[in-house]
């Protein structure tokens, strides 16, 4: 049973990471955010039996509440070009977007595992448990995706 | 491979998903303080209880002593009777222990005079 202090402690340290994924299923940056904010708002207001990772529980629980904004024309406007949901300490504001652009592109298991091991700071162990898929399916998921936005990101690493 | 995947890693870090709005503090606030508010008040009542049980004990107790020390007090400080010439006179004939007595008891208020001629030390040491 999470309480709010575990609520707390969990959205500092993955409502970011959240956000970005919530941002493949939203239609825009600040969708994302709405969606995560409501799904923590929830868990504060009426804890709920979580399975034995947190984590996954609340993936799980934003995927579905973005799929539902979504669903139901919350928000229903064309991506906005300038609302990214990533910052970049150099202020490059066109990879930033590219980012989020192409992480929207990969299939959502292969985002899943890419925003929960870099912006979630989690291992691939982790994952594994968060995800309940093998770990050498994650690995690989996490590879592919890897290439992927590598590929895409290419143009503005050289910049 | 992996040095590769490292590399571009640390490059994807280096983008910050933007941090989402603090949650509303007073929700959990308004728990906290009424939990302290009733806490508080669970030591209140539980303080002035036991200083109350306390005073009440204390007070009972004192309540005895207060009335012996009232009526030793007033035994104390009730003015012995000076006594007349003619009652110690008569205490002297009849009573000599009972005279001796009333004389200790009064010089501890006024020493009597010796040598006016109607004290009754005076006449007592005449006869």
């Amino acid at each position: 049973m999470l309480n709010a202090e575990d609520v707390r402690v969990l959205y500092d340290k993955h409502g970011p990471a959240l956000v970005a994924y919530a941002c493949s299923f939203a239609t825009d940056a600040a969708a994302a955010e709405d969606v995560v904010h409501q799904v923590f708002l929830r868990l504060l207001s009426a804890p709920v039996q979580t399975p034995d990772v947190p984590v996954a529980y609340v993936y799980r629980a934003v995927r579905n509440a973005a799929l539902n904004a979504r669903r139901n024309g919350q928000r229903d406007a064309p991506l906005d070009s300038n609302s990214s949901v990533f910052e970049r300490g150099n202020g490059n504001r066109e990879a930033a977007l590219a980012l989020q652009h192409a992480l929207a592109e990969l299939p959502e298991e292969q985002r899943e595992v890419v925003v929960m091991r870099v912006w979630s700071g989690m291992t691939l162990e982790e994952v594994t448990a968060a995800t309940a898929a093998p770990l050498n399916t994650v690995a690989s998921r996490y590879r592919y995706a890897l290439e992927k936005l590598r590929e895409k990101l290419q143009p503005y690493r050289k910049k | 491979m992996e040095n590769l995947d490292e590399h571009f890693e640390k490059y994807l870090s280096e983008f910050q998903p933007r941090r989402p709005r603090a949650l509303p503090e007073p929700a959990i606030d308004r728990q906290i303080r009424l939990r302290r508010l009733a806490a508080a008040a669970a030591i209140a009542a539980a303080l002035g209880a036991s200083v109350w049980s306390g005073w009440k004990e204390q007070a009972s107790q004192k309540a005895p002593d207060a009335a012996n020390n009232r009526s030793a007090a007033s035994r104390e400080q009730t003015p012995r009777r000076t006594l007349s010439i003619m009652e110690l006179t008569r205490l002297a004939v009849e009573n000599p222990t009972d005279l001796d007595a009333a004389l200790e008891a009064a010089q501890e208020n006024r020493l009597p005079r010796f040598d006016r001629r109607d004290s009754a030390l005076h006449v007592l040491a005449m006869e």
